[in-house]
């Protein structure tokens, strides 16, 4: 059968939407309550070969 | 720029930091031969399986009320390592640790999802912080020693919750030192007040990993603000199936399908079927069909709803999966 390839951008969201582990709307009260705590690492690859 | 002339030094020679970090990773060696830590992070690992704190006699004894253990059990580690950075003030303590102008905090002992980490609040700066407007409350279990210090708190417990909001009730509590408790952070959330000088406190949390979210609740009117995933995993995944679907990784769909119908927090299978989607139409069908099928899913209406939707948009999924409407 020949399926309709879709398009992610026409698909809806849940009504409440989750985010990511720690994110908060107010942090100021963060980690009194909650040891909540997220390291954000970025790696840089040299794709380029010497 | 200002650049002091200990800093400079270890621009062109850094035998001297690495001679600091040898110096406090042996302090911490030293701690963990001397104390118990190999019983507490063994016990640590049986609370996050499941085990109860009364079966568990080190953990026990620490969140015991009037019990010095916690105190004995932290208290070489501290004196170790405020001589070591005396000694070296730009070593860098070997255990993860946080600190802004108002908390300090070092996690002592972990496994799993159980952690135990020592928490110095400053009072003074702790005041000069906007008052909180909001509470939050996840999937663990909290339990607090108060070591040193005083201070007033709140606890706010969630009564009841709605989809938009949840019914908050204030709690006003003291914290002082020899004090031990114990609470669900699913429903309760603990904020302190104004206070002098330094709270410090031994907290354990074990985090639940069965797909519970985090809801943060305005505190006027308990109106919800902000969900978040309750563990690290549930983002890790959500990023990884994100990554898969913009890669156009048509392999992967099998996964995002079976993903997106195992027990999971609602949010992670949701972006799980819509990648798969986009990447497969007949598995995401299949999968879609499947979930809204059973009304025991939470997602079950969302996904009739968007089954509904794609029938309409492409008649040929109609004929490809019967679905009920």
């Amino acid at each position: 059968m020949n399926l309709p390839k879709i398009d992610i951008s026409s698909l809806p969201d849940l009504d409440t939407l989750t985010g990511v582990f720690g994110s908060l709307a107010h942090p100021v009260q963060a980690l009194q309550s909650d040891d909540t705590l997220i390291v954000l690492m970025v790696f840089v690859y040299d794709t380029i070969k010497p | 720029m200002q650049i002091r002339p200990e800093l400079q030094a270890l621009r062109s020679n850094d035998a001297l930091q690495r001679h600091a970090q040898r110096e406090l990773k042996a302090r911490v060696a030293d701690w963990r031969a001397a104390a118990p830590v190999e019983l507490a992070e063994d016990e640590l690992a049986r609370l996050a399986g499941g085990a109860n704190l009364e079966d568990l006699p080190l953990l026990a004894a620490m969140f015991t009320s009037g019990d010095s253990t916690a105190r004995q059990f932290v208290g070489g580690l501290v004196d170790s390592l405020c001589a070591g950075l005396a000694a070296t003030p730009l070593g860098l303590v070997p255990l993860r640790h946080f600190t802004d102008d108002a908390l300090a905090s070092i996690m002592v002992a972990r496994s799993g999802f159980a952690t135990l980490s020592l928490q110095a609040f400053d009072g003074l700066a702790m005041a000069r912080r906007p008052l909180p407007l909001s509470a939050s409350f996840s999937p663990s279990c909290s339990w607090e020693a108060i070591l040193a210090g005083s201070a007033p708190a709140r606890l706010i417990h969630c009564r009841q919750i709605w989809p938009d909001h949840a019914e908050l009730e204030v709690e006003p509590l003291q914290l002082r030192a020899g004090a031990a408790f114990a609470r669900s952070n699913r429903t309760s959330a603990l904020l302190l007040g104004r206070f002098e000088g330094c709270l410090v406190t031994l907290r354990m949390q074990c985090r639940k990993a069965d797909g519970g979210v985090t809801r943060e609740y305005r505190l006027d009117d308990g109106a919800l603000l902000h969900q978040a995933a309750g563990t690290p995993r549930e983002s890790r995944l959500e990023l990884t199936a994100a990554l898969l679907g913009r890669m156009g990784r048509t392999d992967a769909a099998p996964l995002l399908a079976a993903m997106a119908q195992e027990d999971g927090g609602s949010g992670l299978r949701w972006q799980a079927l819509r990648e798969c989607l986009g990447l497969d139409t007949a598995a995401g069908f299949r999968s879609l069909c499947a979930i809204a099928r059973n009304p025991a899913d939470p997602l079950a209406a969302p996904a009739e709803a968007l089954c509904t939707q794609l029938r309409a948009a492409h008649p040929q999924l109609a004929e490809f999966e019967p679905c009920p409407a």
